[in-house]
């Protein structure tokens, strides 16, 4: 342990540029995975945060809301299925908004749901963390995060037209497409349509919002709607938000990011320690003739890759912590306490075992070469 | 330098790790370079075919093209400004296609514009009920000559040539006559259909300059943008740029740190070494410039590795699941970025070379 740390503490310029190093790496990785985890939530979270168990698209629309259209015949042929125990319209649109407190305008998303007795009708928000859900035409429950951070009491003026929604609630992660996101009646939602374009007829609803009846699971009614006509593509909610376009590439993408990353942090920390067990071969070849068991000089090795990993893993969340309350663009980025919790294990098992090739040329040396000066033998 | 290229030579196992991490390097950087890349020219490739000098979208659009929405009278405005040549109108829906031979729920996602000045590498707007394709729908297995059927109407369009890079918002561009977008538009969105003249966005050729120009004569009620500003301004593409560029930026921050650590580390280690190689007579620089050619030589090797590896790595990935773009420039701008990261890594080790003395030849080495 002295003599581990004795040498960090002579050359601090070599450790500290193999702490600069995993640092930044660590760094990447971990805002990388906020990055990906902000990005899916704002584009799917008003998918995987609504209420309603089973969405159902039109094929046409492709898993992309705006893009589905149910028409009068296949919405009444879907209220047919005899497992479904509750259905409603859902409907939703990207509009212009300008808010109170705002100077700018913003991509502002509107989705309607047939808002019930209590506002928490199939397609509301599963939970509020400020005021109330909507009951009346005109109120919203609105996303926090984003672009602009809404209050309870904000207006939200659609242009052109000047049609306004005021903000009763507010719910986490209900994002979709990276927008701020305001949940209304539907019947608002499709006054929002025609108040921006005086040319379009009356809006379809964009999806179907289902409950199972009694005794039926999710599945079972998913099975059931897609076994009733090849228009209707119905998924539950999981799957609704991640079979959503451009969620699954966005998975593979980083997936692959991450492997490439996680090769190189092994890869500088093996490199770095065989390098320098070789620079140090004499001293450890002397140390082992003079009686300093093998053990004791891997021990030394192995708590100097502890360390080493450790201050780059403390330095780097240490830079990703203040980015991770940063916002990007229309992202919201937070802290992924599991991912720094999984990255530090995983690189730390990845760093030691790198050492062991280290370690390895340690145990090879044969005390009575310090006479013969061959020391670590590559 | 030959000294340096002889060791590597004669030693390559010294230099194999070094290359392995610069390897791993090279091929994140190419890879994220070639993903913003695919994600970019998939977003935007219908915008950057327009051969026009500016887009004008409605004051409100945002520039989007569903919610923009261009009176006549806008046009006509627009048409009589001084330097205008000419006036044309341009329109999106974007909808799902059956294509026969396909399962009934295996549908492409086109992006059908209708126009009246044709895009570069687009001919002119052909008859009504016939459309152009992206060569990215051959992938969903439209062919020429095929009749695919469009949104929930089903509106048929016969498909009678391809054009390429084109697509819009990670859909193929299929272009259309005014008449063909029209009715297919309010035949499947009847909620963001326009009355006829009413065009979701205008393309201008003319005088330079011409965007603040427009938006000056229609007193505010456009927003004009050059073709340039008008991909940008597309949602999310100056994000994800930014976004990406910073990343590369501190991945290439990481290369540079990791060949100055391994060249520190192997000067450190040949400083006995480099004193006798002064005692003889030999220069700093000349030390110095041999680690330089073997830091560039490394780097080499390891971005043609990625390289390779990058590409081949384009091909196994089945098409629709990672959207990248592979382009020589994009591998080349990468193996630059790391060649200059390797020569300010590698000088790290310049302070160290300067500082041997010829003197330490005497009695250290064995």
């Amino acid at each position: 342990m002295f003599l581990a740390l004795k040498e960090m503490s002579r050359a601090k310029t070599r450790f500290g540029l193999l702490v600069a190093a995993i640092a930044l790496l660590v760094f990447l990785i971990l805002f990388q995975q906020s990055l990906q985890n902000g990005l899916i939530t704002g584009f799917v979270g008003a998918i995987r945060n609504q209420n309603a168990p089973v969405l159902v698209y039109s094929v046409d629309g492709q898993r992309v809301v705006q893009g589905s259209i149910i028409t009068p015949d296949l919405e009444a042929e879907l209220r047919g299925v005899d497992e479904i125990g509750e259905v409603g319209r859902l409907g939703q649109g990207t509009f212009t908004g300008l808010p109170t407190r705002a100077e700018i305008t913003f991509d502002t998303t509107i989705i309607g749901y047939e808002l019930g007795a209590d506002g928490e009708g199939l397609g509301a928000p599963r939970e509020l963390v400020d005021g109330r859900y909507p009951t009346a035409e005109l109120e919203a429950v609105a996303s926090t995060g984003g672009d602009f951070e809404f209050a309870v009491g904000d207006t939200v003026v659609l242009q052109p037209g000047g049609f306004t929604v005021e903000v009763v609630g507010l719910a986490d992660d209900i994002q979709l497409n990276v927008a701020p996101t305001l949940f209304t009646s539907y019947d608002t939602w499709s006054s929002a349509v025609q108040s921006v374009n005086p040319d379009a007829g009356p809006p379809l609803p964009n999806v179907m919002v289902v409950a199972p009846a009694d005794g039926v699971t999710d599945g079972q009614l998913v099975d059931a709607i897609n076994a009733r006509s090849l228009e209707f593509d119905a998924l539950t909610r999981a799957d609704a938000a991640a079979e959503t376009p451009g969620v699954s590439q966005v998975q593979q993408s980083f997936r692959l990011i991450f492997l490439l990353y996680g090769l190189v942090v092994p890869c500088v920390t093996g490199l770095f320690f065989l390098i320098v067990t070789f620079q140090k071969a004499n001293s450890l070849t002397l140390l082992r003739a003079i009686g300093a068991p093998a053990s004791r000089l891997v021990a030394s090795l192995l708590i100097q890759v502890v360390l080493i990993i450790g201050a780059g893993l403390f330095v780097g969340t240490a830079l990703y912590y203040p980015v991770s309350q940063l916002r990007l663009g229309g992202l919201s980025l937070r802290y992924e306490s599991g991912a720094v919790v999984f990255w530090t294990v995983l690189l730390l098992v990845l760093g030691i075992a790198s050492a062991l090739v280290a370690a390895r040329r340690v145990l090879r040396i044969d005390p009575i070469e310090a006479t013969t000066g061959a020391g670590v033998g590559i | 330098m030959n000294l340096a290229l002889k060791e590597l030579r004669r030693r390559p196992g010294r230099f194999a790790t070094a290359t392995l991490i610069i390897t791993l390097i090279a091929i994140l950087l190419m890879f994220l370079g070639s993903l913003l890349d695919g994600l970019i020219r998939s977003s935007t490739g219908a915008i950057r075919a327009q051969d026009v000098d500016a887009i004008v979208y409605s004051s409100t659009a945002q520039a989007s093209f569903p919610r923009s929405r261009l009176d006549v009278d806008v046009r006509m405005q627009v048409e009589s400004l001084d330097g205008v040549t000419e006036v044309g109108g341009i329109g999106l829906v974007q909808l799902g296609a059956r294509v026969p031979g396909n399962g009934p729920r295996d549908l492409a996602n086109v992006a059908l514009f209708g126009y009246e000045i044709a895009p570069k590498g687009v001919p002119e707007p052909p008859a009504d009920g016939q459309a152009y394709a992206d060569e990215v729908l051959e992938v969903d297995g439209v062919e020429e000559g095929m009749t695919i059927l469009l949104g929930p109407a089903r509106t048929p369009v016969e498909v009678i040539g391809f054009v390429s890079d084109t697509s819009f918002n990670g859909q193929g561009g299929l272009w259309t006559s005014e008449a063909t977008w029209r009715s297919t538009l309010s035949e499947n969105r009847p909620d963001a259909q326009l009355a006829d003249g009413v065009w979701q966005a205008l393309v201008v050729r003319g005088d330079a300059e011409l965007a603040e120009r427009i938006d000056a004569a229609t007193d505010g009620a456009t927003d004009s943008y050059t073709v340039a500003d008008a991909v940008n301004a597309i949602p999310g593409v100056e994000e994800q740029q930014g976004t990406f560029n910073q990343i590369i930026g501190v991945t290439i921050a990481v290369a540079l740190v990791v060949i100055g650590l391994f060249f520190a580390l192997l000067t450190v280690e040949r400083l006995s070494l480099y004193g006798v190689l002064k005692a003889l007579g030999a220069k700093s620089l000349t030390i110095f410039g041999g680690l330089l050619v073997q830091a560039v030589v490394v780097t080499l090797i390891a971005s043609t590795v990625a390289g390779i590896l990058v590409i081949l790595l384009d091909v196994v990935i089945p098409p629709g699941s990672i959207p990248i773009y592979v382009s020589a420039g994009s591998i080349l701008s990468s193996a630059a970025l790391l060649l200059l990261a390797a020569a300010v890594g590698c000088s790290f080790s310049l302070r160290r070379v300067l500082s041997v003395d010829p003197a330490s030849a005497i009695g250290t080495t064995s």
